[in-house]
């Protein structure tokens, strides 16, 4: 009798402790994030590998400290198809709305990513007060300033990644650094036929030429391009030294793979350049994009040691994926979850206006430096140093490693030339 | 000396993109609008017999071109043959099924710039000081052997004949013994080859991607309309007319009105002669 009744007393202990603990995680609602993303690209899918890598090492703490209780996150992802050429706008809106009303997301996270998508997407956002954090894409300088124009309305929108303005700020610094090492200061622009390309091209050939380079051309293609063979020319014919790339199209890598093959003597220098910010590039032009520089916008999409947090990131990524982070989506969208993450246990509760209040007050170190979003603009604030500001990355493709070249205070290499342009 | 020699290699490859569309639509009389995704398919499947199970790369581009014709065989003579006729319908379900074979694949993992199949031959030669690679030689060469074999095979072989005679009136082939499905099945299964062969030939020159299925699809349809829907001939023309205008685009006006070219194209034959080259209205004999 007595050694039945302990055996009771065991097993309601044993469920007890089971079921105290369980009980807190699975019975507190979960904070949704919508993730609206074209996860057929990379800019889709990096980031989406990279939000759903923080929410499970949040989650695995115990989740988010709203006002006392621990909050699990949840993620739900909806395609929206903004990067395919000849889907409308409206698909991407569409998909926006239906986390928002369907899948009842409590914040929006990541896309949309084409910029034309994002800027559809404000008065959304707006409309329904969620809050958002885009990630990935969107690099017009556009987004912020009409948060910054019209704050009462945008609000609740923020960037956590690097703008167009800044990158141009970003390339030219590096072409000058490369023009005082090499001597070289003939530029020809090559850009796919999107707005943020040519506008980025047109400021870049223009701030350029203020700094001295010679823009010898400007070639824009139309999406799906498979040959470059007379821009090469082109380039070749007017002495071009530097080739300068906005195109996020996968055909980009038909272009490297002509110019290795005509052995032209120009170094190919990418900006949204995908096809060679994936890892597997190397293997995919079997060696053939070796010195193309690319810039994937901030430290973590490539190795370095910015802040303590980069190679942790970079190495996590790796490991649950497989692959090492893909392209400029991915630190940045996993630092928005770890950013939204504390501005929400800052507020105490997921009410929109207050976690405004608290994103507007973040200051924390992430895997590519210090996060701090401007007051009106609500756009993060860029540096060359990761202890100011969120740091960029351009790195080089050399001897099938991406190292970084750009900028100094996280370099890890060189920038070299190719054999046929050595004197 | 530059536009000669790339104008050449883009107007080939034009041609190779087109032939198979042009092919099947002149014997069979239905357009197949899962052309480009039969391309792209090609690409994926020779890269899943040498990435994935380690085939050698002549092995596995024989498997696919043998694997791509039966599959043509088998959407002519499980789904096309059932709307043979109505031409809403074909155009509907060849559309279909091409987005069926694209988002299917995308939907499969098939996504992303990873994809890629070897060349042919690595390095490039000058020609006139003009740099240029093996590999797009080697699409001129089998881009006209190509053009060749296909009129010694519809002028001299039993097979092709029956194809031509099926091409001028599949009624009077009729009263001759052909047998038309049979014939259409064949022109798919030849149509579909062309398609795959399209893909391992130029697929090398970048890397295999799904939305590459619509860009050549249009490109194709954009070369039949000005050749005359149905004359290969035709096509193989058009393929020079519009290959060339888009290199004399690019150097003189600017690439970004290279595509336009290809639709401009359409309209101007549209409006001109709605028949294109060798239409219909021309000589029958011509179509094949």
């Amino acid at each position: 009798m007595k050694i039945r009744c302990v055996g009771v007393w065991v097993v309601l202990l044993a469920v007890t402790m089971v079921m105290i603990p369980g009980s807190r995680v699975t019975a507190a609602e979960p904070i949704t994030l919508g993730c609206p993303l074209p996860t057929a690209f990379l800019y889709g899918w990096d980031a989406e590998r990279a939000i759903t890598l923080a929410v499970e090492e949040i989650n695995a703490k115990g989740g988010v400290d709203v006002g006392g209780t621990q909050r699990p996150f949840k993620v739900e992802v909806m395609d929206t198809r903004d990067l395919e050429p000849g889907v409308p706008v409206s698909e991407a809106l569409l998909a926006v709305e239906k986390l928002i009303l369907e899948k009842k997301a409590d914040f929006i996270l990541g896309g949309p990513v084409r910029s034309e998508a994002a800027l559809a997407a404000m008065p959304l956002l707006s409309k329904y007060k969620k809050v958002s954090i885009v990630s990935s894409g969107v690099l017009t300088p556009k987004y912020h300033a009409l948060v910054e124009k019209q704050y009462d309305k945008f609000k609740y929108c923020f960037r956590i990644h690097g703008e167009a303005k800044w990158l141009v700020k970003e390339i030219l610094t590096c072409l000058m650094q490369i023009k005082e090492k090499f001597g070289l200061n003939k530029l020809f622009i090559m850009v796919q036929d999107v707005a943020h390309a040519r506008a980025a091209g047109k400021i870049l050939g223009k701030l350029a030429k203020k700094k001295g380079w010679d823009v010898t051309g400007m070639e824009i293609y139309p999406t799906g391009t498979t040959d470059f063979s007379m821009g090469l020319i082109k380039a070749k014919k007017t002495g071009s030294q530097v080739l300068s790339l906005w195109m996020d199209m996968p055909e980009s890598s038909i272009l490297l793979k002509q110019w290795y093959d005509m052995k032209i003597p120009a170094l190919p220098f990418g900006s949204t350049l995908a096809a060679a910010e994936q890892p597997g590039f190397w293997e995919a032009t079997k060696g053939k994009g070796e010195y193309c520089l690319a810039n994937v916008v901030n430290a973590g999409n490539a190795p370095s040691e910015a802040t303590p947090w980069t190679m942790k990131f970079y190495n996590a990524y790796t490991d649950r994926w497989d692959i090492e982070p893909e392209g400029l989506g991915c630190s940045s969208s996993y630092t928005a979850v770890y950013v939204l993450k504390h501005a929400i246990e800052r507020a105490g509760t997921i009410d929109p206006d207050a976690v405004v209040k608290a994103l507007e007050k973040t200051d924390m170190m992430g895997p590519y430096g210090r996060v701090r979003f401007t007051a009106k603009g609500h756009q993060i604030i860029p540096s060359f140093d990761p202890k100011e500001g969120a740091v960029g990355t351009i790195f080089q493709w050399q001897d099938g490693k991406r190292v970084v070249v750009f900028p100094k205070s996280i370099a890890t290499g060189e920038i070299q030339l190719p054999p046929w342009m050595k004197k | 000396m530059d536009i000669l020699i790339y104008g050449t290699i883009n107007s080939v490859a034009l041609a190779l993109m087109a032939l198979g569309f042009a092919l099947v639509y002149g014997i069979s009389r239905v357009p197949n609008f899962a052309h480009g995704a039969i391309y792209v398919l090609s690409g994926f499947i020779t890269w899943t017999f040498l990435r994935g199970l380690g085939l050698n790369y002549a092995l596995s581009i024989f498997l696919t071109m043998l694997i791509i014709g039966i599959f043509g065989a088998l959407l002519y003579q499980f789904i096309l043959i059932r709307v043979r006729g109505i031409a809403i319908s074909e155009i509907i379900a060849s559309y279909a099924m091409g987005l069926a074979i694209l988002e299917g694949l995308r939907w499969g993992g098939f996504k992303g710039m990873s994809y890629t199949l070897p060349v042919f031959a690595e390095g490039s030669i000058l020609i006139g000081g003009i740099p240029v690679d093996y590999q797009r030689i080697i699409v001129v060469g089998i881009g006209g052997a190509t053009v060749a074999s296909l009129w010694l095979f519809t002028h001299y072989t039993r097979l092709g004949l029956a194809l031509r005679g099926m091409a001028q009136d599949e009624r009077a082939a009729l009263m001759l013994g052909i047998d038309s499905d049979f014939m259409a099945v064949v022109a798919m299964a030849i149509g579909a080859m062309l398609a795959g062969l399209a893909g391992i030939l130029l697929l090398p020159l970048g890397n295999i991607v799904v939305e590459a299925g619509y860009n050549v699809l249009i490109l194709a349809i954009a070369v039949c309309i000005v050749g005359g829907l149905g004359s290969w001939m035709g096509a193989v023309l058009a393929a020079f007319i519009i290959g060339f205008a888009q290199i004399l685009t690019v150097v003189y006006l600017g690439s970004h009105f290279q595509m336009v070219v290809a639709l401009l194209a359409i309209i101007f034959t549209l409006i001109l002669k709605p028949s294109g080259l060798f239409g219909m209205q021309k000589q029958l004999e011509e179509r094949v």
